[in-house]
C-alpha cells in the first residue's frame, strides 16, 4: 500500500500527457491506488491484460462480443469484430453487461425458503442438500406416479441447454416444457405460419430492402434482436449506394418513426385497414407482381374447389371491401397519403412490409403485401432462415412410469376448440393449473423467467404460484418471482459459464455461437445444467443415462463434436470470407478453417462462433410448407383448423367473421365487448424502449440512467400525452396523473410530447419491480397492471393494446 | 500535426445510447441515482440531446449525441484560473483534476453544457469497482470532468504502435463511443489527413457544428438527416 502526494500525482498526470489518463496498471508495480484526496480505496488489478470472445446475453439477440479482463477482472465488454450478427457493434445493453455480473444483490448461494411464501426470509444450505431436497421431492412424486405434475417454465433460452431441460422432463416423465418468449417484436409469426406453414424462421433482409414499410414494429428499440437490426439501419442509410426509404407507420412516435423518413400516424389497432388499403390499390392500378403471384400464390383469384364449390379470392375481397375512402376513415390516414404509400411500395424494389404479432387477420394483412410485391424469398424481402444444425444427443429409453407421464397432455395445451391455433398458452396456463384445468402442477422449475412481472395478470400468476407445492428459482437475481419459491438455486451469470447459442442472422444464415466463462465464478453459484445432470444422476435409472456428459460443459463438447461430423459450415469470419464460402458452396465445395475435431473446438472458442454462410433462393419446398406448396393468400392451414366448427363455437371465441372471408386478410375492429368509450376515451399504448424490452434489465443503473434524455423522466415511468389534449385535462409536464382502465389505476408523471396521437396516450414497459435489487426494486411502475389482457381470438396470446382508459389529475 | 475530430452521422444514428454507456463503463463514470439525478447533477460526458419541432401531426425529433465539441477556441480553457483545463498539441481538451480547484467558470463558460461537477463522492458498490479500467482514474469530490476522446486510449495506442515500430495508422485509436457503435454512425480520426474518412466527411454537403456561430470551433461535426 503506498500513498500518493500531491506533487507524485501531477507528474504522474504529466507523464500521462492528457491529463485524466493516468496509467497505472501493472507496470508501475502499485499494489493498491489511493486517490488523491483519501476518500476512496481501488485495488488496481494485477496480470495481464486478455481479451476472451463470448456471447451475450443481455437479450436473445445473440451478439459476439469481446471481453478485456485485466488479471482475473472483466472491466470492459465491446463487440466481436468477426461475429456475424453484431460485427464489432454492440448496444447499451450489451454495454452494461459487467453491471450484470457484478451485481451487488446477485444470489450468492443455494437459498431455502424459512418463512412464509414471499417473506423474504432465506436461509443458506449447501449445494448437497439442496439438491438433496430436490431429488427427495421428485422421488415423491415418481412413487406416487404423478410424474406428469412437474414443469419447468424458460424463458429466452435455446439450444442445448433447452434440449437438456426438455431431456430431463422427457426422462423423468413429463410433457411440461414451457417456453414464455416475449415475442412481440419477433414479427408476425402467426401469418408466417398460416401463408407459408413455417413457424420459425422469418427474416427480413432489411439490407438488401429499398423500401421498408412498418406496420406498428419499433424496429430500433424492441426488434428480437437489435444490433442487427441497427447495423443494417446504418447500412442501408449511407454504406451502400442507394439510400432506403424507411416508413414508419403506429400511433406513437417512436424512435424508429422519428429516424424513418416519414411517420403516419394511425388510429391504433388498424393497421391491418391500411395494409389492406396499400393492396386494393396495388391490385386496382395493377402494380402487383403477376410473376410471383402466378408462380408461387395461391387463392389471389376467386376459385373452384375440388368439390365444385367457388370461393373468393384476395383479389376479390380486397377490391370489394377495402378502398381508400372506407381505409381512411377506420385508420384516420389521409386518402392522399394511402395512395402515395401504396405507389411507392409498390415501385421501390425491393419493398418490404413488417408487421407485429398483434391480432391474425392484420398479421395476415401485411404479410399479404409482401406478396403483392414479390417480396417472398428474394432479395430484401422475407427471407426463410436455413435450418440450424441440431447435433443429435444419443436416444433415451424412459422407463414405464416415464412413458406414461410423457404422454399425459401438456399443461399449457388449451382445449382444442378453444383456441385453434395455440399449441400452448405460455401466458395464462398458470392461471388454469391452479384450478386443476387440465391438471395441478406438484412442482415448478423457473428458468431465466420471471412471470410475476411479465405477466399481463401479475396477482393471478402469483395466486396461482401460491398453490403450487414446490417452486425451484434457478435465477441470478431475486426477482418477484423467485420470491416466492421454496427453493433458489442460482445459475452463473451469462459472463461465468459456458452455453451455445444457435440463432439466425437477417440474411438467414444459420449460427452457432459459443457462450465461454471470462471469469471464474464470483459466488457459490452453479451452471443449471450442471444442476440438471447432477439431478438425473441422483434420480438415477432411466434418467441417469440420458445425460452423455458428466457435466454441463463436457455435453457441450459432445455437442460440438456432433456438429463437426455433421460437416456443415465454418468457424465465424469475415465478410470476405462469407463470400468466398458461397462460391466454394456453389460449385459444390467446402474449404473449413479446421481439420479434427479438435481444432475445431480449440478455434471456435478464439473466434467465438460457427456459420454457414449460404442461402439458396427459390428453394419452393422449403419456403412454402403450405398445403398448396405456394404463397397461400386464402390459408388452407386455418381453413383446416377451423375445420366445421359451429356458428356458436365461432361465436364463443370472439370470431364475428364468416365464410371464405375468414381464412383470407380481412381487417375486423378488435373490440373488446366491455369497452366502454364515453367511459374510457382513450387508448392505451404500451411500448418497449430498447435498454428494458426484454424486461430482464431493469437491475443495471447505467440502463435505469438512459431510459429518457430528460433527467426529471429517469428513475420513474411516464406517460405520453398529447400537448393539447393535456391543456384541454389541465395538465401539465411533471404532474402525476392517474391512469385509469376498467381493471384499476396507476398514477404516473405526466409528459407532453407532440408526437403522441390526442386520442393515444402512451406507457413504456420495463420498469416497476417489486424486487430485483436496489435499482429497480420500487422504481417506476408497471402499466400491466392495468391491462386488460384481451386475448386473441385464434392464438390465445394476450393483446398488448386494446385496454380504453380515462386520465385525470392526481 | 494530427488534429483529432469525430464525424457521427445522424442518417446512421439510431439513438439506441450503446455510445453513452460505452462511455460511462470506459471512463468509471458513477451511475446515477435517481436523486442526483432529478437535481441535475448525474455525470454523462456523453449523453443524447432531444429536440422537438412542430406540432402534431407534423413533428419532427431530432436526437443528437453529444459528446465534448473538443473546440479549437474552448471556452472552457479562458476562463480557467488554474490551467487545469487545457487544450492539447493534438486538439484533445482536457481536464486534469488534480489541478481543478471546483470554481465551476467553465461549466459556466461552456456553451455545450459538457463539463460536469463532481457535487458528490462517486458512490460504488464494493462489488462494481471490480469493473474499473484501470487506464482512467476515479475523480474525487469536488472537481470537474469532462469527456477526454478517451485520451488514455492514445497513450496505449502510442505506445503498442512504438513496439511494433511503425506509425499510428487509421483505427489504432478510437474512443470508446465510436467502437461499440451497432449502425456505424460514428467516425474517429485525423482532421488534417485528407486521406482520411473523417477530413473527407467533415467536407460533406451535410455537414454541420453544434452553435456554429459562436466562433467555437467544434472538432466534433454531424451530418444532417435525409438524403
Amino acid at each position: 500500500m503506498m500513498g500518493i502526494n500531491r506533487r507524485d500525482f501531477l507528474t504522474a498526470l504529466g507523464v500521462a500527457g492528457g491529463g485524466s489518463a493516468l496509467a497505472f496498471g501493472p507496470q508501475v508495480g502499485l499494489k493498491v491506488f489511493q486517490t488523491l484526496w483519501g476518500e476512496d480505496w481501488v485495488e488496481v488489478p494485477t496480470g495481464l491484460e486478455t481479451r476472451i470472445n463470448s456471447i451475450c446475453q443481455q437479450c436473445p439477440g445473440g451478439c459476439g462480443i469481446t471481453v478485456r479482463l485485466v488479471g482475473d477482472r472483466a472491466v470492459k465488454i465491446d463487440g466481436n469484430p468477426f461475429y456475424p450478427i453484431n460485427r464489432g457493434g454492440l448496444c447499451p445493453k450489451g454495454q452494461s453487461g459487467l453491471q450484470s455480473l457484478y451485481d451487488p444483490d446477485r444470489i450468492r448461494g443455494p437459498l431455502k425458503r424459512v418463512g412464509e411464501r414471499g417473506a423474504g426470509k432465506w436461509e443458506s444450505i449447501s449445494w448437497d442438500d439442496a439438491i438433496k431436497t430436490v431429488i427427495t421431492k421428485l422421488q415423491e412424486i415418481r412413487e406416487k406416479k404423478e410424474t406428469h405434475t412437474i414443469a419447468i417454465m424458460a424463458g429466452e433460452t435455446r439450444g442445448l441447454m433447452q434440449a437438456l431441460l426438455e431431456r430431463f422432463l422427457l426422462a423423468f416423465g413429463s410433457p411440461n416444457y414451457i417456453r414464455v418468449s416475449d415475442d412481440l417484436a419477433a414479427g408476425p409469426l402467426d401469418a408466417f405460419y398460416l401463408m407459408q406453414g413455417l413457424k420459425e424462421g422469418l427474416v427480413y433482409d432489411l439490407e438488401q430492402a429499398n423500401y421498408i414499410l412498418s406496420f406498428g414494429c419499433d424496429l430500433l428499440q424492441s426488434f428480437w434482436s437489435p444490433v442487427q437490426v441497427l447495423r443494417a439501419f446504418g447500412y442501408i442509410r449511407r454504406e451502400r449506394g442507394s439510400r432506403a426509404r424507411v416508413i414508419q407507420i403506429e400511433p406513437r412516435q417512436s424512435i424508429t418513426a422519428t429516424k424513418a423518413d416519414e411517420w403516419i400516424p394511425i388510429n391504433p389497432g388498424t393497421e391491418g385497414a391500411l395494409a389492406l388499403g396499400i393492396a386494393h390499390l396495388m391490385i386496382r392500378e395493377g402494380l402487383h407482381d403477376e410473376n410471383f403471384i402466378w408462380n408461387n400464390a395461391f387463392g389471389f383469384e376467386d376459385w373452384i374447389d375440388d368439390s365444385r364449390i367457388s370461393h373468393q379470392g384476395f383479389k376479390g375481397l380486397v377490391l370489394k371491401e377495402y378502398s381508400p375512402g372506407i381505409v381512411s376513415s377506420i385508420t384516420g390516414v389521409p386518402v392522399d397519403v394511402i395512395i402515395r404509400l401504396a405507389r411507392e411500395f409498390a415501385t421501390t424494389k425491393p419493398a418490404v412490409a413488417i408487421g407485429l404479432r398483434g391480432d391474425v387477420p392484420s398479421q395476415m394483412a401485411v404479410h399479404a403485401l409482401n406478396a403483392l410485391v414479390g417480396s417472398i424469398d428474394s432479395p430484401g424481402g422475407v427471407l426463410v432462415a436455413r435450418d440450424i444444425p441440431v447435433p443429435e444427443l444419443p436416444p433415451i429409453e424412459p422407463d414405464e412410469i416415464s412413458q406414461k407421464g410423457a404422454q399425459m397432455p401438456h399443461i399449457a395445451q388449451p382445449a382444442k376448440e378453444k383456441y385453434l391455433l395455440a399449441d400452448y398458452l405460455p401466458h395464462t396456463f398458470l392461471e388454469r393449473a391452479s384450478t386443476g384445468e387440465p391438471y395441478k402442477l406438484e412442482a415448478l422449475f423457473l428458468y431465466q423467467t420471471n412471470p410475476i412481472f411479465s405477466s399481463f395478470n401479475p396477482e393471478g400468476v402469483a395466486g396461482a404460484l401460491d398453490k403450487i407445492p414446490f417452486i425451484v428459482s434457478f435465477s441470478s437475481f431475486m426477482d418477484e418471482s423467485s420470491q416466492q419459491a421454496d427453493l433458489i438455486l442460482p445459475d452463473h451469470t451469462y459472463l461465468e459459464r459456458w452455453q451455445d447459442d444457435p440463432v439466425y442472422n437477417l440474411k438467414g444464415y444459420p449460427i452457432i455461437g459459443l457462450r465461454r466463462p471470462v471469469v471464474s465464478p464470483l459466488y457459490d453459484t452453479r451452471h443449471t445444467g450442471d444442476v440438471i445432470i447432477q439431478l438425473a444422476r441422483g434420480l438415477g435409472g432411466s434418467l441417469a443415462q440420458a445425460f452423455p456428459g458428466k457435466d454441463f460443459p463436457e455435453t457441450l463438447q459432445y455437442y460440438f463434436q456432433k456438429l463437426f461430423e455433421q460437416g456443415r459450415g465454418d468457424l465465424v469470419g469475415q465478410e470476405f470470407e462469407e463470400a468466398w464460402s458461397k462460391l466454394l458452396a456453389r460449385g459444390g465445395w467446402r474449404s473449413p478453417s479446421y481439420q479434427t475435431a479438435e481444432e475445431f473446438w480449440q478455434r471456435l472458442q478464439e473466434k467465438g462462433g460457427w456459420w454457414e454462410p449460404i442461402y439458396y433462393y427459390g428453394e419452393g419446398e422449403r419456403v412454402f410448407k403450405t398445403p398448396s406448396q405456394r404463397f397461400e393468400f386464402y390459408s388452407q392451414i386455418l381453413k383446416e383448423r377451423v375445420g366445421v366448427l359451429a356458428e356458436e363455437r365461432l361465436k364463443a371465441i370472439g370470431v364475428q367473421v364468416r365464410g371464405d372471408k375468414l381464412f383470407l386478410p380481412h381487417w375486423e375492429a378488435v373490440k373488446p365487448p366491455e369497452s366502454n368509450e364515453e367511459q374510457y376515451p382513450f387508448i392505451l399504448n404500451i411500448y418497449q424502449p430498447l435498454v428494458f424490452a426484454g424486461l430482464i434489465n431493469a437491475s443495471q443503473p447505467f440502463l435505469q440512467g438512459i431510459t429518457s434524455p430528460a433527467p426529471l423522466e429517469r428513475w420513474d415511468c411516464w406517460i405520453e400525452i398529447n400537448p393539447e389534449l393535456a391543456k384541454k385535462l389541465g395538465i401539465s409536464y411533471g404532474d402525476q396523473v392517474w391512469v385509469e382502465s376498467p381493471r384499476g389505476k396507476l398514477s404516473f408523471r405526466a409528459k407532453l410530447v407532440e408526437g403522441a396521437m390526442p386520442e393515444v396516450v402512451n406507457i413504456p414497459l420495463g420498469v416497476g419491480h417489486k424486487a430485483l435489487g436496489r435499482w429497480a426494486k420500487n422504481i417506476g411502475k408497471n402499466p400491466l397492471l392495468i391491462v386488460e389482457g384481451h386475448l386473441e381470438p385464434l392464438t390465445g396470446r394476450p393483446l398488448i393494446n386494446t385496454t380504453r382508459v380515462k386520465i385525470y389529475r392526481a | 500535426m494530427v488534429r483529432w475530430g469525430m464525424v457521427i452521422d445522424l442518417d446512421k444514428c439510431t439513438a439506441c445510447q450503446a455510445c453513452v454507456v460505452a462511455c460511462q463503463v470506459e471512463n468509471n463514470v458513477p451511475p446515477a441515482d435517481p436523486t442526483i439525478d432529478a437535481q441535475y447533477r448525474a455525470i454523462h460526458w456523453l449523453r443524447l440531446l432531444e429536440y422537438r419541432e412542430g406540432e402534431y401531426p407534423h413533428v419532427r425529433t431530432r436526437l443528437i449525441p453529444r459528446p465534448c465539441m473538443h473546440c479549437d477556441k474552448p471556452p472552457c480553457v479562458k476562463v480557467c484560473p488554474v490551467g487545469a483545463t487545457n487544450i492539447g498539441s493534438e486538439g484533445i481538451v482536457d481536464q486534469i483534476y488534480g489541478r481543478c480547484i471546483g470554481c465551476r467558470y467553465c461549466t459556466t463558460a461552456c456553451p455545450y453544457t459538457v463539463k460536469y461537477m463532481n457535487w458528490y463522492r462517486p458512490r460504488w458498490p464494493e462489488e462494481m469497482k471490480k469493473a474499473f479500467n484501470p487506464d482512467v482514474t476515479i475523480r474525487p469530490k469536488g472537481v470537474v470532468e469532462k469527456c477526454t476522446f478517451c485520451s488514455h486510449r492514445l497513450i496505449k495506442a502510442r505506445e503498442r504502435v512504438r513496439a511494433e515500430a511503425r506509425e499510428l495508422g487509421p483505427g489504432d485509436y478510437i474512443p470508446a463511443c465510436v467502437e461499440t457503435c451497432p449502425s456505424n454512425a460514428m467516425y474517429f480520426g485525423d482532421l488534417e489527413n485528407p486521406n482520411g474518412t473523417v477530413f473527407q466527411l467533415a467536407r460533406s454537403h451535410r455537414a454541420f457544428k453544434l452553435l456554429e456561430d459562436l466562433g467555437t470551433e467544434p472538432k466534433v461535426i454531424y451530418l444532417s438527416e435525409g438524403e
